[in-house]
């Protein structure tokens, strides 16, 4: 279907420790502003003008560091601009955050339709500001002489330790921003759990009248929530214009804000989860970039960061479900009820949902074959009605994987009852997503003839192997007890 | 049915001002003018047309009225408000708006009807036919000490047997240095103009002092002097000590270059001249659309101002109308030098204070303002773009309003459009050769089946999920604007297209127009909009779903317990939702743009938030809310044709809008504001602490106490 060579180059790039570097660097814009959606979702008022924010800041950020030059002189200028773009950049976004604050504690309004009056703001502001300053609607590339943050280097000495060189060339040469990012994901959880604010914070959260019946000043901690919250988009939009690319572009976030605001519930709500949560986008981003060197269309890839966070929405819905229902079912049995069981049935239902999931993503490709076979035809030469009975054949694929993987989403009871139907659906899902994955890997090698056969079993092996880790051996033993089969 | 007095006031107030509508919009509209003829009517393209979308805005505004009574006037106040900080910020913008006045390319000559006092300059030659009778010739210019020059003198014809000398006398007429012959490495050096020995060379020779110098050109002693034309060329590495010479070409420089390093902010040209020369001076811009306002001072050697002038007059622009362009610029005319030397034309900018810049940014913003806020009316053409806009944005309006009616923070209209678009682009230029009463409606419907499909897709993860529907749904939209753009690119766009576009769409399946302006067109989606609204009005207000919706959006937990199925409502609200917008999306384009192009839509689907908010999510003010902020949209386009004002403003005072039509605290804040300054009563206004962020100002009618 692809170039092979390509295919093998992206793979290639893929586990290695440039890749995780650049993960860390797509991640920084997006853990930023998630910790702070975390924060105000935890105070109960989510800000939703996260994205404007972030582009205030980043064009805040610009400005001050170019300007700084003509203040200070171009020497100066260069060590102080980009702190002072720094500095005013969170500025701004903490005046952006008590807008917002102010307009929904004190005024009243809706939280998030003034949420999305900011994001106008931001969006519509920053643009307007550009081109009364540079005459561009587009960037200020070329107009405006802005800095970046600093990058730090790491000592080389660590490139000699064996183990540690994996973690220098992952670390190494990030932008002083990505640091700031790792750094304010312990922060903020010391201020959470750590802090007498933090815990009032989480209790505002939880139940206002609660929290205000004890004493605590509701409306004060919302105003910090959010203006905290403003400070990390700020941070986020600094990195984007200032360290990620070195100009301010019309519309630069590109989404990041509204990912943001799914990463917390991801992450379960705690800063660690969300840091997780952010790289998870961070690699389908840092992916997004990575296979657009393959001849299939741009806008395939572009999707893919907005396709991953629908489907975690999804996948965090369904888990949602699947505990209360299980919750239920505890409170049914009462004494009875086999914990450690369900545990595993759980588990179960989670690697259902993900690989019925990643089939989605087989029936959106399957869809986009059809739509731009020219994009698939890649060098080979390939007919166009080559590429659609590829794509047929991929979207039929996905279309049975997502139905036998289907049952044991919805009804979680049933794995228990047909363990061996279960089994079945997940060995054969993982043999195909295992199997292609290995075919590819032992292509590198010389093993050309034996590598399909090869790449099959493994994949058979292999998927066994996880299905019983996650708890299928577990789930075989009790069904041999209980209803004596097999 | 009877209405009571006060019913009765509203009713005719609101057909009053309806009625005041339709005949301002008409009286722009048809371009009447003074003379309210009815020929200019009856000559207007598509007159009838045009009056039925008129009197269907005076509907809109009368529906305005009876339905929102005094919130109709809080939503015409936050426009205003919003306006007016919209006013304050071009205003900002615009605070530069005097540097014009200082800016530009400009021009300065000098003209006299008096023999120069120089006739060569460096770098330039002159022929000029030998008089024998004379017996010499003489040439003047001008140099300064240390300055290196070559004199050469040459017949220009070899044959005419000429043999020339050339001396070169300071002011006083002492003879600095002569020359009769010009060697071998001459003639080949400067083979374009001399022609053999005969002819005469000074070669580098060091000015000693300032000041004029005189080329003295005699027959070698000796030789017969012979009528023949004779040339005579200066030629000197440095700077001209001279820029200017009478009736000579205007020199200039551009007064505070935008981005220049060392602006110029000042002028200095220097011309020699003689005493009782009557001379004019002329400072003028370069084009007549550079708006720089010039000045012009004539100083003498010593740096003394002799004359100025900062003003021509209006009879000595029409004179020199081939230099000056307005009064703006400046000229000294017939003035009489008072004696021999050199002179120097001064040009400046003339300087700006407070009180100019000041009213200079004034009047930039109102003609800015002025643009924005009559531009739709101002021609035709720009009447059939508000309307255009207005019927996206309406149809985009009553999708919004559906989805927040029921509560449920769904922007996925943007989504929704581009599948409609896509849908119906693809049925028409797919079906190009079917009947047209046909192919138009199947067009139709499949860009509504495609927005409900859309819209179905986050109604399903909201409602059996628990997906936040504002996060997936502006997930779904921009998938949804790369699938189209993939589709467009890979599968519509023509093999040999310059640009992104797919083919323009067959007549057949095109939206018939009603009113056809040279291309801009209104279709008859006007007909289908009133359609619509009503059909949502219905919806919301008279069917069991509506009920539903209006339930869920005042409380979802009564509503659920009230035995309302939330979860299959919530689904289906946001799927109808989808049915309108993608309609939006058809009108795109089968109406607007008549192809598939990328970016059909930019954001449009959030500016039909601001319509819905607008109109308190009631589907019959929509129509009013959506021809407003069309007509603002329309508006920012014309000002940023006309003035440097950025478009992006509209969308600033979009949010600001927002901002101040959610506020619903807004009134009692400055009412408690305006106690608390009297002193009158102590108002205890601590942390309520109840406000869940969540609770709608969306859903309509939870404004009260705007009109207290």
């Amino acid at each position: 279907m692809f170039d092979q060579d390509l295919l093998q180059n992206v793979l290639g790039g893929i586990f290695s420790a440039a890749f995780l570097a650049s993960i860390l660097r797509v991640t920084t814009p997006i853990l930023l502003p998630s910790l702070g959606a975390l924060i105000s979702d935890r105070a109960g008022v989510i800000n939703i003008g996260l994205e404007g924010t972030m582009l205030i800041s980043a064009f805040t950020g610009v400005v001050f560091s170019a300007y700084a030059q003509d203040w200070w002189g171009a020497e100066t200028g260069k060590t102080v601009g980009p702190w002072l773009g720094l500095v005013m950049g969170l500025l701004m976004g903490i005046l952006t955050a008590l807008l917002l604050a102010f307009f929904h504690l004190r005024l009243k309004a809706n939280l998030i339709l003034s949420g999305i009056a900011i994001n106008f703001l931001g969006q519509a502001g920053t643009v307007a500001i550009m081109y009364e300053l540079t005459g561009s609607r587009g960037d200020t590339q070329g107009f405006l002489r802005s800095l970046e943050m600093p990058f730090v280097q790491l000592p080389d000495r660590m490139n000699d330790i064996p183990v540690l060189s994996f973690f220098f060339k992952v670390l190494d040469n990030q932008s002083v921003m990505t640091w700031i990012a790792l750094v304010m994901v312990i922060l903020v959880w010391y201020f959470m759990y750590r802090t007498p604010t933090g815990i009032h914070l989480r209790a505002v959260g939880e139940n206002p009248e609660a929290a205000a019946s004890v004493g605590i000043r509701v409306q004060r901690i919302r105003y910090l929530a959010l203006t905290i919250s403003g400070c990390l988009a700020g941070l986020g939009g600094i990195h984007m214009s200032m360290g990620y690319l070195q100009f301010f572009q019309n519309n630069m976030t590109a989404g990041r804000g509204f990912i943001a605001l799914a990463t917390p519930s991801l992450g379960g709500g705690h800063p660690v989860g969300t840091g997780f949560a952010s790289g998870i986008f961070g690699l389908f981003y840092a992916l997004s970039i990575r296979i657009g060197t393959l001849q299939i269309p741009s806008m395939l890839t572009q999707m893919l960061p907005f396709v991953a966070t629908v489907l975690a929405l999804v996948i965090y819905a369904l888990q949602g479900q699947l505990t209360t229902r299980v919750r239920q079912l505890r409170a049914a049995e009462g004494e009875g009820f086999d914990a450690t069981f369900w545990q595993a049935i759980q588990r179960l239902s989670v690697l259902h949902m993900f690989l019925a999931v990643i089939a989605l993503l087989g029936i959106i490709i399957a869809i986009s074959m059809l739509a731009a076979p020219d994009g698939f035809r890649g060098s080979a030469d390939y007919s166009e009605g080559d590429v659609r009975w590829r794509a047929l054949a991929v979207g039929a694929v996905a279309l049975a994987l997502i139905l036998i993987n289907l049952p044991f989403m919805l009804q979680v009871e049933r794995i228990g009852r047909k363990a061996y139907f279960s089994a079945g659906a997940a060995v054969l899902s993982l043999w195909l997503y295992l199997g292609l994955l290995f075919m590819l890997f032992l292509e590198t090698t010389d093993l050309d003839n034996l590598s399909t056969p090869l790449g099959f079993v493994t994949g058979l092996v292999a998927g066994a192997a996880i299905w019983l880790a996650l708890g299928g051996y577990y789930l075989v033993q009790k069904l041999r007890q209980d209803y004596r089969i097999v | 049915m009877r209405l009571s007095s006060r019913q009765r006031a509203l009713l005719g107030f609101s057909l009053l001002m309806g009625l005041l509508v339709v005949a301002l919009i008409s009286y722009k509209a048809y371009d009447l003018g003074s003379d309210f003829s009815w020929e200019t009517v009856k000559n207007t393209t598509d007159w009838q047309s045009v009056l039925l979308v008129n009197v269907l805005i005076g509907i809109s505004v009368t529906l305005l009225i009876l339905e929102l009574k005094w919130d109709a006037l809080r939503v015409l106040l936050t426009v205003v408000v919003a306006l007016l900080f919209g006013y304050l910020m071009t205003a900002v913008f615009s605070l530069d708006a005097a540097d014009d006045l200082i800016r530009g390319d400009f021009r300065v000559q000098v003209l006299s009807d008096a023999p120069s006092a120089v006739d060569l300059s460096y770098e330039q030659d002159v022929t000029a036919d030998f008089d024998p009778a004379a017996g010499e010739a003489r040439y003047h210019f001008a140099g300064s000490e240390g300055d290196e020059v070559t004199i050469l003198a040459y017949a220009t014809d070899a044959e005419a047997g000429l043999d020339v000398q050339v001396s070169l006398l300071d002011s006083g007429g002492e003879v600095l240095e002569t020359a009769n012959e010009a060697s071998r490495r001459f003639t080949r050096q400067y083979s374009d103009y001399l022609t053999g020995e005969t002819d005469a060379v000074i070669d580098g020779f060091a000015l000693p002092a300032n000041g004029t110098y005189t080329i003295l050109v005699e027959p070698e002693a000796g030789t017969d002097p012979v009528a023949a034309e004779l040339g005579v060329a200066l030629f000197s590495d440095a700077a001209p000590a001279l820029d200017l010479l009478y009736n000579g070409p205007a020199v200039g420089d551009v007064f505070n270059k935008e981005n220049a390093d060392n602006p110029v902010t000042e002028a200095r040209y220097t011309f020699a001249g003689s005493e009782g020369d009557a001379i004019t001076v002329l400072a003028y811009v370069l084009r007549s659309n550079v708006a720089a306002d010039l000045k012009v001072a004539l100083l003498d050697a010593d740096g003394n101002t002799l004359v100025q002038n900062s003003d021509a007059s209006r009879e000595q622009v029409e004179t020199y109308s081939a230099e000056l362009k307005s009064t703006k610029d400046a000229i000294i005319e017939a003035f009489i030098l008072p004696a021999d030397g050199v002179y120097t034309v001064y040009t400046q900018p003339e300087p700006l204070t407070t009180g100019t810049r000041l009213s200079e940014t004034f009047k930039t913003t109102n003609k800015a303002y002025d643009a924005f806020l009559l531009g739709p009316l101002s021609r035709l053409n720009r009447w059939v773009i508000w309307i255009r806009d207005a019927l996206t944005l309406i149809m985009l309006g009553l999708a919004i309003a559906i989805v927040f009616r029921a509560n449920q923070f769904s922007l996925g209209a943007e989504g929704q459009l581009y599948f409609g678009a896509l849908a119906s682009g693809v049925v028409g230029l797919t079906f190009g050769d079917l009947p047209k009463p046909i192919l138009v409606p199947v067009a139709l419907l499949s860009a509504a089946t495609a927005g409900f499909l859309w819209g179905l897709l986050p109604g399903a993860l909201k409602a059996y999920l628990g997906a936040n529907e504002l996060v997936s749904t502006l997930m779904l939209n921009t998938i949804a604007q790369r699938f189209y753009e993939m589709v467009l690119t890979f599968q519509l766009q023509p093999p040999d297209a310059g640009y992104t576009a797919s083919e323009w769409i067959p007549e057949n399946g095109l939206l018939p127009p009603i009113i056809d302006l040279n291309g801009d067109t209104v279709t008859v989606a006007v007909y289908l909009l009133i359609f619509l609204v009503l059909l949502t009005w219905v919806l919301i207000q008279r069917t069991p779903i509506g009920y539903e919706i209006r339930m869920i959006g005042a409380n979802i937990k009564f509503a659920d317990f009230g035995g309302v199925n939330t979860r299959r409502t919530i689904m289906l609200t946001m799927a109808i939702s989808g049915i309108v917008a993608g309609l939006a999306g058809a009108h795109l384009a089968m109406g607007i743009h008549r192809k598939l192009i990328l970016n059909i839509s930019i954001g449009l689907a959030f500016e039909g938030v601001v319509v819905a908010l607008l109109a308190r999510n009631n589907p019959l003010v929509v129509p009013f809310t959506g021809l407003l902020y069309a007509y603002l949209r329309t508006g920012s386009q014309v000002m940023e044709r006309d003035t440097n004002i950025s478009a992006e403003v509209v969308r600033i005072i979009q949010a600001v809008v927002i901002l101040l039509i959610t506020a619903e605290a807004l009134v009692t804040f400055f009412r408690r504001r305006r106690i608390q300054r009297r002193g009158t009563i102590e108002l205890d206004i601590g942390d309520s602490g109840d406000n869940n962020g969540t609770t709608g100002a969306a859903s309509g009618g939870t404004l009260e106490g705007a009109h207290v």
